[in-house]
């Protein structure tokens, strides 16, 4: 590996830092890039997202599952046709745009919510947000805006996202080693 | 349905607490004075229920993520807490977002425009601005007015907030009501205001008198002056007052920022 590419992905993990998700709109301004980059190791999948669609409603969101290690291209709905579980600390305006993915989780671990986007995330288990336990930047220029960490039990669990300015959002979930 | 179950008769409920309370009282320690009030926009409670739910509206921006409270965050005195924060166009933001304590006493009210003298002139910056884009409506003043009056809450709350104009939503109004409700933001709770200061505080006190009150002066900690703490630097990003005046000596001059609630307001 190339000293350059250590510097890629040291940068990359210097903007995860242990706090709760609560801080996660106030990541900084992400750095301006002159070219894509792919993102490696559990996020490598990232690049080759499958479509998916939100739900709008809890009880329907078994139709929008998001897959451990699978990217997702997400369509969400516009604002006011989502009722979130759990009311989200930055709902968003009416023109802005939400939705509501599944979450399955099989094996207790860390895993990470990497979202294309700085729209707000929770995740919801048994009628309640869970705390996360880091959150930051994705590597610089891979067009992982944000990412947030949570450690998880098995079960369900219904990821939230809020207030995102466009129609359409990459996210991906991933277990960390 | 449930959560919209739930909804409904919270916002029916703000509606009624606007309309229920005319008027307006200060709650301020003995010896201090209300902040100066515009003749044109007098605090009633209505307007100042009207203005902190815009406060926190984010159809206030073009594409409906950012509200005012994204970067004065309650929970940081009413700062943010980042350096800067991008618009909603993705462009980079230039200036750290103040806290709002105590606010409706200051003015100029920003770092680097002496014109920003009144809260109601202020709230143009932000969304309508350009450099930075900020909340990026500038041009679409009719769009942010047709979302207002979409919402059947925002009409009954302009209506009880501006009698005198039938309750017409405008950015006027919109300006008004933040004013307002920022007027109400005040910061009088400190160790240091009730003189209840430890011994190790009073220390603290001394040297600041000594080495740092020649600008951050009065109840507020700002002399409400600008100044330049470095060399100019024409080749810098941000040349300060000198953007409004173009005067050279303005290069690299900056408001002294309040120091209430310090501590909640990093960076």
């Amino acid at each position: 590996m190339s000293i350059s590419r250590l510097k890629f992905l040291a940068t990359g993990l210097a903007f995860i830092v242990a706090g709760e998700a609560t801080a996660q709109m106030t990541s900084d301004e992400p750095p301006a890039c002159t070219a894509v980059m792919a993102p490696t190791g559990e996020l490598a999948a990232w690049i080759t997202p499958v479509a998916v669609t939100a739900a709008g409603r809890e009880g329907r969101s078994s139709a929008a599952p998001l897959m451990v290690g699978q990217a997702a291209q997400v369509t969400l709905l516009p604002t006011p046709e989502v009722a979130y579980p759990v009311r989200p600390d930055k709902p968003g305006g009416s023109v802005s745009y939400g939705g509501l993915l599944r979450l399955e989780v099989r094996q207790a671990g860390t895993y990470r919510i990497a979202l294309g986007s700085g729209a707000w995330l929770d995740l919801v288990a048994r009628g309640k947000a869970l705390t996360s336990v880091a959150h930051g930047r994705g590597p610089a220029c891979t067009g992982i805006r944000k990412m947030v960490d949570f450690a998880l039990t098995p079960g369900r669990h219904t990821l939230q996202i809020a207030v995102n300015g466009e129609p359409q959002v990459t996210v991906m979930a991933v277990r960390l080693p | 349905m449930k959560a919209a179950r739930i909804i409904l008769p919270v916002i029916a409920a703000l509606c009624l607490v606007a309309a229920s309370a005319p008027g307006w009282r200060w709650a301020l320690p003995e010896g201090v004075a209300p902040p100066a009030v515009p003749a044109d926009n007098p605090m009633t409670q209505a307007r100042v229920e009207l203005g902190r739910r815009l406060f926190y509206y984010a159809d206030l921006s073009a594409d409906g993520t950012l509200s005012c409270a994204n970067c004065h965050v309650q929970r940081h005195a009413f700062a943010d807490s980042v350096a800067t924060r991008g618009g909603v166009d993705g462009s980079s933001g230039r200036r750290n977002a103040p806290g709002l304590a105590n606010v409706g006493w200051l003015t100029p009210l920003t770092f680097a425009d002496p014109g920003a003298t009144t809260l109601e002139v202020q709230a143009v910056t932000p969304v309508f601005g350009t450099h930075p884009v900020e909340m990026g409506m500038a041009g679409r003043e009719g769009e942010l007015v047709a979302r207002l009056a979409r919402d059947r809450c925002y009409r009954s709350q302009f209506a009880r907030a501006f009698p005198a104009s039938g309750g017409r939503i405008d950015f006027t109004g919109v300006a008004r009501a933040l004013a307002a409700f920022q007027r109400t933001l005040v910061s009088y709770g400190s160790a240091y205001d009730k003189g209840r200061m430890t011994a190790e505080q009073r220390a603290g006190q001394a040297l600041f008198q000594r080495d740092c009150a020649a600008c951050h002066s009065g109840p507020h900690f700002t002399d409400l002056a600008f100044h330049r703490i470095a060399a100019a630097d024409p080749a810098a990003s941000d040349q300060g007052l000198f953007e409004k005046s173009v005067r050279e000596a303005d290069r690299g001059r900056f408001r002294t920022p309040s120091l209430r609630n310090a501590a909640l307001t990093a960076p």
